[in-house]
Formats: C-alpha cells, sequence, structure tokens
C-alpha cells in the first residue's frame, strides 16, 4: 500500500532524523559489552527519542511526541527497522504496558505522579508470573494485606523483564483467596527502591539476563498506589495486556525479512548458492517470512478500519514465533560446526547472525506473552468455536 | 476494488455455488459460471469485458476452490487472457467474445512433448474437461496456438486422474498442420504473452488452493464438534484442537499473502509462483490432517474428505511444482540480498 502524501511527509521526516540520530555501531557496542552497558545505552536511545519526539507515538496528543495515528505508528516503526534501529528493551513495560494501565485505570493523582517519569527515563517492570502462576495467571499466591495505609507485600514473583535495572512495578497480589480465583487479585504499583525487594536476574540459555526472580519480603505500599479498587486488579491487568496490538509483532517481522540477508550472506559464504536443496528451503523461508509481514500488515491494516476478530492477533503471534524458530534453524544449519562454538552474543536483537543464540532466543516468543499453546487454545475455542475442557479433574 | 466490491462477489459466488453441494455437476457448472460472467471479470472493457482488477478472479476462484468446482474456469480463463493479449491473431474479436459468451477453450496446465514447425508431432498434456472443447490453447515451445479438437491428426484422450472433480485429457498430434489463421503468438511474442499468462495461474491456483483448504478446514473442525467418543465431543480434546489452531495459523497466514501479492501490481512471477508454492503445500497439510482428524470414516469413499485430497495433490503439480518455485525464490533472494 502507498503512502498518503501526508504519511510520506512524516516518513521522510523520520526518516530524516534517523539518518542523523540513530545509534550507529550498536551491535558491536551490546556485543562487547556487560548487559549494565546494554542498559545504559538502552537508556541513551529512549531518551533521544524522547527528545525528538518519537519515544511514545502511540500516547495521546497531550504529551510531547504523542498523538501519532496507528497509520503514522507503523511508518515508524518500518522506519525503525529499516535504519536497523536498536528495539527499546529497557523501556518497553513503562511506555506500553505501565503507561496504558495508568491511562486507562489510574487515577489523576496516579497520572501525575507516574506518566512524566516515563519519560524522563523511569524503567518499568511487570510483576505477574509466579513459580506457580504461569499460563494459569489468576492462580496467583503473591499476598497482599492491607495493614491501616498500606498493603503489605510477601511471596515471589517471576519472569520480570529487565527488573534489574527497574525503577517501578507493575504488581498483581492476591488480597483475598474467597469466590473466583480472578476475584481475590488487586493491582499495585511498587517502588523498586522499597525495603524487602530482592532481584535476581535469570542466567538465560543463551546467556543473556533478561528476566529476573523478584521476592518480596514485607514490602510496603501506600494504599494510594493501589489501581482501580481492591479484588478488582483482573480487570486492570487486562487493560496493560491489552496495550501492546500488533506493532511490535510487525515490526518484529520486518526485521527479520531484513535480516534475510544474514542467511543470503551465509549460503555464499559457504559455497552453497547452487545447492538445490539449501536453495528451496532458503526459498521457502522467504516465503514464510513474506506471509508473516502479510498477516502482521493485514492486522494493522484491520485495526485501522476497526475491525478485529477475537484470535487475529494469536495467529500473527504464533507465525511469527514459528517462522522466527525456522529462520534460526536454517542459519544453524548452514553454519554447521562453526555455530557450536560459544561466539559473544549480541543483547536486545532477534537476528544476530549468531545462529545457536537465536536458536535459543526465538523460544522468547514462542513462551513469553502467553505461550504458543495458549493461544492456540485461544484460536481454538474463540476462533473455531471448539468447546472447552470441562474445569476441574478429580483423580 | 473495494472490499465492499469483493465481499459482494464472493457473496454471490457462495450462493451460486452453495458449501453443502461439493463437486456439482459439471456442464451445469460450467453454464453457471457463464452465466455469472465470470469469463469476462477481468477482460478489459474496451474488449467487451467487465475489467475489473485481478482481486475479483482470485476471490471468485477462491469460492469455486472451496465447492471443488467441477467448472474449468482457471483454464478457460488462461486461455482467455492469453487470446486476448495476442494482436497477431486474426479474428481476435470473434475469439474472445465466443469465449465470455461460454464457449470453452482450455489452456493446457503442464508440458508435453509435442514440438514441429510446419507440422507437429507429439503429446500435449494438462487439458482439463477437454471433451466439452472445440478448440484448445496449446502452449508449446516459442509458440501457442488454437487446435480444433476434431482436426485430421488430433486425438483427445482421457487421463483418469484419482482427482475426482475434475477431468484431464491429453492430445496427441501426428502430422497435424496448424492453421496460420490460428496461431497466437510465435517467437518473440509467445515469450511475452507466457509472462502474461503465467502470473494469472500461479494465483489462481492458490487461490482454488487456499479456498480448498479453509473449507477443508472447516468440515474437520465440524466434525470433531460433533464426533463424540469418551462422553465428549472430540473437538474438547486439546491434542486435537492445537492441530486445528495451527491448520487454522497456516490457512490465514498462506491467505494473507495471497491478497497481499495479488494487490501488488509489482510481484514477479517468482513472487507469486511461491505463494502457489505455499498455497498447495498449506493445502497438502490441511487434506492430510483431515483425513488423520475424521479417523476411519476419512478412508471411505462415501466421505467428502478424499476429495479434498486428491485436489490439493493435483493443484501442486499445475504451472510449476512446488520444488521448482522453492528453488527460484531462494535464488532471486540470494540475488535481492547480493
Amino acid at each position: 500500500m502507498s503512502d498518503t502524501p501526508k504519511l510520506a511527509a512524516f516518513r521522510t521526516e523520520v526518516r530524516g532524523w534517523l539518518e542523523v540520530n540513530a545509534p550507529h555501531g550498536w551491535r558491536e557496542r551490546y556485543k562487547a559489552g556487560s548487559h549494565e552497558q546494554f542498559a545504559r545505552e538502552q537508556k541513551k536511545w529512549f531518551l533521544k527519542l524522547v527528545e525528538g519526539g518519537y519515544a511514545v507515538p502511540h500516547w495521546p496528543k497531550e504529551w510531547p511526541g504523542g498523538g501519532r495515528s496507528l497509520a503514522e505508528q507503523k511508518v515508524f516503526y518500518e522506519e525503525l527497522a529499516r535504519a536497523d534501529c536498536p528495539r527499546l528493551l529497557l523501556t518497553f513495560v513503562a511506555t506500553y504496558h505501565a503507561a496504558a494501565t495508568l491511562m486507562e485505570c489510574g487515577n489523576d493523582a496516579q497520572k501525575a505522579r507516574y506518566l512524566p517519569g516515563i519519560l524522563k527515563g523511569d524503567v518499568w517492570c511487570q510483576g505477574f508470573s509466579e513459580p506457580g502462576a504461569g499460563s494459569d495467571l489468576a492462580a496467583l499466591k503473591c499476598k497482599g494485606d492491607l495493614r491501616g495505609d498500606r498493603y503489605v507485600i510477601n511471596g515471589q514473583k517471576v519472569w520480570s523483564t529487565m527488573a534489574q535495572y527497574a525503577d517501578k512495578c507493575l504488581l498483581l497480589v492476591r488480597t483475598s483467596s474467597e469466590g473466583a480465583k480472578q476475584a481475590g487479585i488487586t493491582f499495585l504499583l511498587m517502588d523498586m527502591k522499597s525495603n524487602g525487594i530482592e532481584v535476581r536476574p535469570i542466567n538465560q540459555i543463551q546467556g543473556d539476563q533478561e528476566y529476573c526472580e523478584v521476592f518480596l519480603d514485607d514490602v510496603e505500599i501506600p494504599v494510594e498506589d493501589r489501581v482501580g479498587e481492591e479484588g478488582k486488579g483482573w480487570a486492570v491487568a487486562q487493560a496493560t495486556l491489552s496495550s501492546e496490538r500488533g506493532l511490535t509483532l510487525m515490526e518484529l517481522t520486518y526485521r527479520m525479512r531484513g535480516a534475510l540477508r544474514r542467511i543470503a550472506d551465509l549460503i555464499r559464504e559457504t559455497g552453497r548458492e547452487d545447492d538445490r536443496g539449501i536453495l528451496r528451503d532458503f526459498g521457502q523461508l522467504v516465503a514464510r517470512c513474506d506471509s508473516a509481514c502479510a498477516i502482521a500488515d493485514r492486522f494493522i491494516d484491520n485495526r485501522m478500519k476497526g475491525v478485529e476478530s477475537i484470535g487475529d492477533a494469536q495467529i500473527v503471534k504464533n507465525t511469527y514465533s514459528r517462522v522466527l524458530r525456522e529462520y534460526s534453524l536454517l542459519g544453524t544449519r548452514l553454519g554447521g560446526m562453526h555455530e557450536q562454538y560459544r561466539w559473544p552474543i549480541t543483547f536486545g536483537d532477534l537476528n544476530t547472525g549468531n545462529w545457536m543464540a537465536d536458536f535459543m532466543n526465538s523460544y522468547a516468543w514462542t513462551i513469553a506473552g502467553g505461550s504458543e499453546e495458549v493461544q492456540r487454545n485461544i484460536i481454538a475455542e474463540r476462533m473455531l468455536e471448539m468447546p472447552r475442557e470441562p474445569k476441574g479433574w478429580v483423580l | 476494488m473495494s472490499d465492499e466490491l469483493l465481499q459482494e462477489l464472493r457473496d454471490s459466488a457462495q450462493k451460486a455455488f452453495p458449501a453443502d453441494k461439493l463437486a456439482p455437476p459439471r456442464d451445469a457448472a460450467w453454464q453457471l459460471a457463464a452465466e455469472m460472467g465470470w469469463l469476462m471479470i477481468t477482460l478489459p472493457e474496451d474488449q467487451g469485458g467487465l475489467g475489473l482488477p485481478r482481486s475479483a478472479a482470485i476471490a471468485v476462484h477462491f469460492e469455486l476452490g472451496r465447492v471443488l468446482s467441477t467448472a474449468p474456469l482457471i483454464p478457460a480463463l488462461l486461455a482467455l487472457e492469453g487470446i486476448s493479449a495476442a494482436e497477431g491473431l486474426a479474428d481476435r474479436a470473434g475469439w474472445v467474445e465466443r469465449i465470455c459468451g461460454g464457449e470453452y477453450v482450455p489452456l493446457n496446465m503442464l508440458p508435453g512433448t509435442a514440438a514441429g514447425d510446419a507440422t507437429i508431432d507429439g503429446r500435449l498434456s494438462g487439458f482439463f474437461e477437454a471433451d466439452m472443447a472445440g478448440h484448445v490453447l496449446a502452449g508449446i515451445p516459442g509458440r501457442y496456438v488454437l487446435i480444433p479438437t476434431d482436426a485430421p491428426g488430433v486425438t483427445v484422450v482421457e487421463r483418469p486422474l484419482w482427482d475426482e472433480s475434475r477431468r484431464m485429457f491429453d492430445i496427441e498430434l501426428s502430422g497435424f498442420k496448424p492453421d496460420p489463421a490460428l496461431v497466437v503468438a510465435e517467437g518473440e511474442a509467445a515469450k511475452v504473452l507466457h509472462d502474461v499468462i503465467s502470473p494469472v495461474a500461479q494465483l489462481a491456483i492458490a487461490a482454488d488452493s487456499l479456498g480448498g483448504a479453509t473449507a477443508c478446514l472447516d468440515m474437520t473442525v465440524e466434525y470433531l464438534k460433533t464426533r463424540k467418543q469418551f462422553d465428549r465431543p472430540l473437538a474438547m480434546f486439546q491434542a486435537l484442537k492445537h492441530r486445528c489452531a495451527d491448520l487454522k495459523t497456516h490457512v490465514v497466514a498462506a491467505e494473507a499473502l495471497l491478497w497481499e501479492r495479488t494487490g501488488d501490481e509489482s510481484a514477479s512471477v517468482i513472487d507469486l509462483g511461491v505463494t502457489k508454492a505455499l498455497a498447495n503445500d498449506t493445502y497438502r497439510m490441511v487434506v492430510e490432517e483431515a483425513i488423520q482428524l475424521h479417523g476411519g470414516i476419512g478412508l471411505t469413499a462415501e466421505h467428502n474428505c478424499h476429495l479434498f485430497m486428491k485436489r490439493a495433490m493435483l493443484n501442486a503439480q499445475l504451472s510449476g511444482s512446488i520444488d521448482h518455485w522453492r528453488e527460484a525464490a531462494g535464488r532471486q533472494a540470494l540475488a535481492e540480498f547480493a
């Protein structure tokens, strides 16, 4: 689809800005350095985007850089992918999840207290999942006791992305064990500098430390940091989780499309240009990648027209995550033994050309953010209308 | 073409060819397809056609694939595409008019061995429903010629297919002398014509395949909802649900690519060929699982599963194989990322 004149002008503007401001050579710096250095680089890039007015295009227009239409946001992410800019991992939860939660469900005082900080680089993390509450999030047990004007929190959270750098946390706690398990959940905003918080980064199989465990031992949270009413946190969490609707996947599929170059280079480097088997597998991967781009595009276009059916988002995610797996596996195959040596990894990117690391990292998309299996259930039960299994089971 | 118009076209196709009547009797189906105006759907208006964009034809092929259409619209439209673009053909206007009026002239959809110059000998393959054709359009290396099926030196031989929704014929030529008035294109012009026809063929077969895949998956999901074992519908078992969800994901993603490429006039024939290959493979995945998920009944001739399966497997052989297009797409991408 070609741009309208207004969109074309916006594209030119963004492209021009990125030419001057994109952080060139970031891959080398993200590779050579420590995880802390990666976090510093991320913050620098985020603040640069804030300065340019591009950090929060999805926010309302009252905010600097906000009020961009979905079509403009799409252009913006296409240009970020085109310029091969680093993705914003450090501040992602802040600008999407925290912002959406506050804007949709927060009171005026909470908005005034927390939203401006996000544009100054405050890092937020999410305290949702627990060791016993993954796909079944509503089974969470982390306890919140209201004592006077504060909640006292005890329990454990896990898979909190970038929690080791976080200033604040979106926290789900159980304030009641009566009734349906969703009914006793309360949504709190936690200051990560509070007493009683211990954050332990999780060592991932490819050597990254994107996620953390968070241990909470008598952590006190003032009652004014509760979002919504006590016991109504589940509904607030839905607002948090639906804040990011397709643009990230669109950006990621476009980046993967561009990163097919790495496979092409590898085919040449390994002298396989006339290996018909490899060419077929590459051709099939390209087609799958193009089809992932097409479905991500269509999802955004439908949203712009106000058409979205249940299951659409799940199909986009499962398509991308599978093609990403196929992409990284073809890389490991072509790379051969070379990929079995442990080369340094590049933080914050899914298509780095370190094929074993990319293969392992691709599980982030088949497991995190609602596992492939949970997405399949949604597609089957809500799109194909296949009946749910009966609740509860007895041995 | 607007989404609304496209939807109207789909609705009218579904009305004419309802989903519960799979593989309807051929002659009536062909007549109905002609009456619906589908033969002239993309033909330019100045040649008496409707002049609709290719998305309109794709929508119709999708719907016809859904009902395992016996009406050979694809080979007829491919022949018309060639004839309407053939400036060298004597009486081009007459041919176009007769074809739009329902005279069936198919293009061969498989390569053959026929060769020659003043006289042609050998075999041409892949003519669908040639028993109802007075003429066929034969793509021979370096040439496109119209061949009267009753001319001296021409024998029409049916080649029984596994696919029960279509019939296919070879044409055997022995000392056949082409009529100069029936030569559609030669030499450079034949190459140009091939490049006009091939993209249309890729998209049409892709659409037929994804229409069939959609219907076959719907049918399978419906069956799982009604079939009960262990005191519950099979559709309740997560092991089966997940397989259906994955098939749905594949079908929807392949369809998204089909529509994107249909609307992209700059897409190369390789882009379209590999779109067809993806559609072929998706159809194969669906029919393969459909029989397994239906269980024993899926292996019986009285159930419809096998009809989809056989059509899917044949579609993968038409207008270039999956392997051919994947390899070409691989080479094209190597050049793109040179």
